[in-house]
């Protein structure tokens, strides 16, 4: 090749660059080619300045297209307005306080101090905001640029209507947080006194049917008026009967009534417009809604005297009462649908008690299964079997922790505790596998039911068990059966997710094969897909085991026993030591069996 | 063909949601791919493809990536659900077949081998290769002797016991082609099963086929995108092009005639050593005589036969000065000088 060709390759080259940066830039090309190929060349000084980003980042920006700048220009200037603000707020306080500077040294020291080191902060993060702006501005323009090219619906060009986009966001933030920071923290429970007047005065407005508080106002004066002059009349009186005396306290009283409605009426007349403001828009979300709280119904299940008499010794009907509401009660959204949840519950309890005694029974009974065969095997049996087990699927040295894992829960009299800790947690992961390898399964099949359940999923990992121990109580009663709810619920989610990831990642060229040679899909699946899911399944049930193990303690507090139970104890007497001691030997329960079960599956496992 | 053992006729595949009426619009406007895109959303895959493979046959479908072929071998066993058109084994319209014949069908008569070989990583060799014969059911004994007999026709005899892991590529697509002879099927689809291997093993596997389709005699299907390839395999090639199968030929008729320029830009750079014969290039005796004089046949002529290739020709031309003779049962059909021969193998008219 030449060298012309070789210069008339690299002038195309260049021609093609300024065309496209034209093409982005839409306006000032030159200086924009210009700037990007010194970014290209890694040349561009590091003072090199953006003028108008550094006048008006924020409208640059938003013309440019280039937002993330937007609105990392709009955080700097606010926090650089709000510095400078607490200036104004604190400047009138310390003008008060020099007003006596005998007995306010302390407070005109720490104002001053305050003063300054926002001021200073404010006009340093003003100007080297600024700067970094304008000397990051090209820079980012450049990256937004590469990214341009590659996907051609990045913003490009320049544009007003971004600019009017920008003003609006601006006009929405700016004025509202510059004033908050002028302004003191606000009083709660001025806010909250002046939607009661308001609510009052309104009640009063409504009951009286005076034309507007004004009028009221002149009503009830005038009602006072009328009472002061009549007390006086009492009062002027040598001597009162006993109807004249109770006259008397009976004015008193209403006249106390009166009074507190019209201060009532002058409180409300004397909120201010800036009051109103504050307490709508700054701060706390207003508190919006007052509505009638749901009927308080109990609902509850007592013998059906009829059905007994008529010779159905054990029959039972759900008795619904309903309590009498109080009076004159509201209640916001959060407490309405809390007491609507806490009757439903009743509810659900009451009807369906069949259902959740019998639910509760078969726990019970599974559980007491369980628990006899690791409590009530000697102990030189269990600790046999564990050893026995590590030493056949795994080295010497998980022998040796497994030994002596045993050995502390021996030594510090813990071993009947953690094989109750241990039963807890077998028939919890049993049951976490009866359940959710099918719906892992059915999840890795069907695009709707990965829709339903992925959601749920979540919520079920993530939701605070705390918060479902109460209902999980209300259900089931106390102690094991809700523990074993709880800790499924907590527990089953990677048994789930995990089973169905791991028959999806099956790879479609290794389903295909099996059809071509005559699969039919009951076979794809225990043929194919779950044993070359089997790993993957492994790993859920290791997270399964794990995560009910750390629920032992928290379904302590709804009376599971345990270690748990200990470490609950320990928590509610300060006891560090004994908590430590057995939260630890958790830990190593966790461990023994995660290392146990990863020895056998590593020696079956053929992938 | 009357005899064929798979017999395609005018199979369409469109891919898309509104395949259906795509289809009737190609068929009542004959609109093109664009179009077809356009309008429904929808993308062609297999055009009109029609063929048959006679039993024993091997018929190799080349194209490039993207060009449908391994979309239009997945139509044999009804992987895929062509959009219109039919499709015959052994005489029978597998459209019609429902689940359980047409599993049964897939399991005994037709095996396939995968590029990426696609075995079972949690079974053993023997596992793999018996898998359609368990499919179907058949004990684990028998399953065993046949999967052992299976190996041994791969010569992977002793391997049974392995994982596919511990196999190499070129040995594992051995297992993949075992797995597809196991349940003895009359047909193989074989869907670029050589390509992801090194060049050497490559050859290695391509001979060893050849060897047991002589001695097995499967008709087979065989996808390529190598010319190469499927000029050493193909008794047939069908060439394909954005979904359609653009001739039909054997290799020589290919070379020699391409059917258009795609696939005269195709061949260009094959070798026609090996695949031209003598009859394809031979003047005739008259012709010869009328432009070089007469020929004295009495003179030591090198003597070929008229199917001898190229490569023949050039040996017996280098040992001597005299034009080869095209001869068959005594009589000269043919003359071919060194001209004739190097315009030959270049492909170009002697004029």
């Amino acid at each position: 090749m030449s060298i012309a060709q070789g210069t008339g390759a690299e002038q195309r080259i260049t021609d093609d660059r300024d065309v496209s940066v034209g093409a982005f830039t839409g306006s000032e090309e030159r200086y924009f080619s210009h700037a990007f190929e010194h970014i290209q060349r890694g040349d561009l000084p590091r003072w090199h300045l953006n003028l108008p980003a550094l006048l008006v980042p924020w409208f640059w920006a938003a013309f440019r297209g280039v937002w993330l700048m937007f609105w990392i220009a709009l955080a700097v200037d606010v926090i650089a307005v709000t510095c400078l603000m607490q200036v104004v707020k604190f400047a009138p306080l310390l003008a008060e306080a020099e007003a006596n500077p005998a007995e306010n040294t302390v407070l005109i020291e720490r104002y001053s101090r305050w003063i300054a080191t926002y001021g200073t902060a404010g006009a340093i993060i003003f100007v080297a905001g600024r700067l970094w702006l304008a000397s990051s501005a090209n820079r980012w323009y450049y990256a937004q640029y590469t990214r341009w090219r590659i996907r051609p619906e990045v913003s490009s060009g320049t544009s007003t209507r971004r600019v009017v986009l920008a003003a609006l966001i601006m006009a929405l933030v700016v004025p509202l947080t510059t004033y908050r920071a002028t302004q003191q923290r606000l009083d709660e429970r001025a806010c909250l006194k002046q939607i009661r007047s308001v609510e009052e005065l309104g009640k009063m407005l409504a009951a009286s049917g005076a034309a507007d508080a004004a009028a009221l106002r002149a009503g009830l004066a005038a009602q006072a008026e009328t009472l002061a002059g009549e007390r006086a009349a009492i009062d002027a009186l040598a001597e009162r009967t006993q109807a004249q005396k109770a006259r008397r306290a009976a004015i008193r009283k209403e006249l106390r009534g009166v009074n507190r409605d019209i201060r009532t009426i002058d409180e409300v007349a004397g909120i201010s417009l800036k009051d109103r403001f504050d307490c709508w828009f700054i701060d706390d979300f207003p508190t919006l809604a007052r509505i009638e709280p749901p009927a308080d119904v109990i609902y509850r299940r007592v013998p059906d005297e009829a059905a007994i008499a008529a010779g159905d010794t054990g029959a039972t009907m759900v008795l619904r009462e309903v309590k009498p509401p109080v009076e004159g009660r509201v209640v916001n959204i959060f407490t309405y649908s809390a007491e609507s949840i806490d009757i439903s519950i009743n509810y659900l309890r009451a009807s369906f008690a069949g259902i959740f005694d019998a639910m509760t029974h078969v726990l019970r009974q599974s559980l007491i299964l369980v628990e006899t065969a690791f409590m009530q095997t000697p102990w030189p049996v269990i600790a046999f079997l564990f050893i026995a087990l590590s030493w056949a699927y795994t080295g010497p040295g998980t022998t040796l922790f497994v030994a002596s894992s045993l050995g502390f829960l021996a030594v510090f009299e813990l071993w009947q505790v953690a094989m109750q800790t241990m039963a807890l947690v077998v028939v919890a992961t049993g049951l976490c596998v009866i359940i959710g390898l099918p719906v892992g399964i059915w999840m890795a099949k069907n695009k709707w039911a990965r829709w339903i359940t992925e959601p749920i999923l979540d919520v079920m990992q993530t939701i605070p068990s705390l918060s479902y121990l109460v209902p999980a109580v209300a259900f089931f009663g106390i102690s094991q059966p809700p523990a074993v709810i709880a800790t499924v619920v907590f527990a089953m989610p990677p048994m789930i997710k995990l089973t169905a990831l791991g028959i999806l990642q099956v790879p479609e060229t290794t389903k295909e094969a099996a059809m071509a040679f005559g699969a039919s899909e009951r076979q794809l699946l225990t043929k194919v897909e779950l044993p070359m899911a089997v790993p993957s399944i492994m790993a859920g049930l290791n997270q399964t085991i794990m995560l009910a193990l750390s629920m032992a303690t928290i379904s302590a507090f709804i009376g599971a026993e345990g270690l748990g139970a200990i470490v609950t104890a320990a928590l509610g007497d300060a006891q560090a030591g004994k908590g430590l001691l057995a939260g630890i030997a958790i830990a190593l329960v966790a461990m023994m069996i995660d290392r146990i079960l990863k020895g056998i599956r590593a020696s079956f496992s053929r992938i | 063909m009357s005899d064929a053992v798979v017999e395609l006729e005018g199979v369409w595949k469109v891919f898309g949601s509104r395949a259906a009426e795509a289809m009737s619009a190609i068929r009542a406007e004959g609109i093109g791919k664009p179009e077809v895109l356009e309008r429904y959303d929808a993308v062609v895959g297999v055009k009109d493809a029609s063929f048959s493979v006679g039993e024993g046959e091997i018929f190799c479908l080349m194209g490039l990536s993207g060009s449908g072929k391994s979309t239009l071998v997945r139509h044999i066993n009804r992987l895929i659900e062509p959009t219109a058109g039919t499709i015959r084994i052994l005489g029978e319209d597998i459209g019609q077949m429902r689940t359980e014949p047409l599993r049964a069908l897939r399991a005994t008569k037709i095996g396939m081998v995968f590029q990426n070989m696609a075995l079972l990583p949690h079974r053993s060799v023997r596992d793999n290769i018996g898998f359609a014969l368990e499919l179907r059911g058949m004990d684990a004994y028998h399953r065993a002797q046949l999967a052992d007999v299976a190996l041994e026709k791969v010569s992977l005899h002793g391997y049974g016991d392995r994982l596919p892991s511990e196999l190499s590529g070129g040995m594992q697509q051995r297992v993949g082609l075992a797995r597809a002879l196991a349940a003895d099927p009359e047909i193989l689809l074989m869907d670029e099963p050589f390509s992801a291997l090194d060049p050497l093993i490559r050859r290695n596997l391509q001979d060893e086929f050849l060897g047991l389709s002589a001695n097995l005699k499967k008709t087979t299907v065989f996808i390529t995108h190598d010319l190469d390839e499927a000029i050493r395999m193909g008794d047939r090639i069908g060439i394909m092009k954005d979904g359609e199968i653009v001739q039909i030929g054997t290799a020589e008729d290919i070379v020699t005639a391409p059917a258009d320029d795609y696939v005269a830009d195709f061949v260009a750079g094959i070798s026609r050593l090996k695949l031209v014969s003598a009859a394809k290039i031979m003047v005739p005796p008259g012709a010869f005589e009328a432009q070089h004089g007469p020929l004295d046949l009495a003179r030591d002529h090198p003597v070929a036969r008229p199917e001898d290739d190229l490569d023949r020709l050039v040996e017996l031309s280098t040992h001597a000065d005299l034009p080869v003779l095209i001869k068959a049962e005594d009589k000269v059909l043919g003359v071919v000088d060194k001209n004739t021969l190097l315009h030959g193998l270049q492909g170009s008219s002697t004029e």
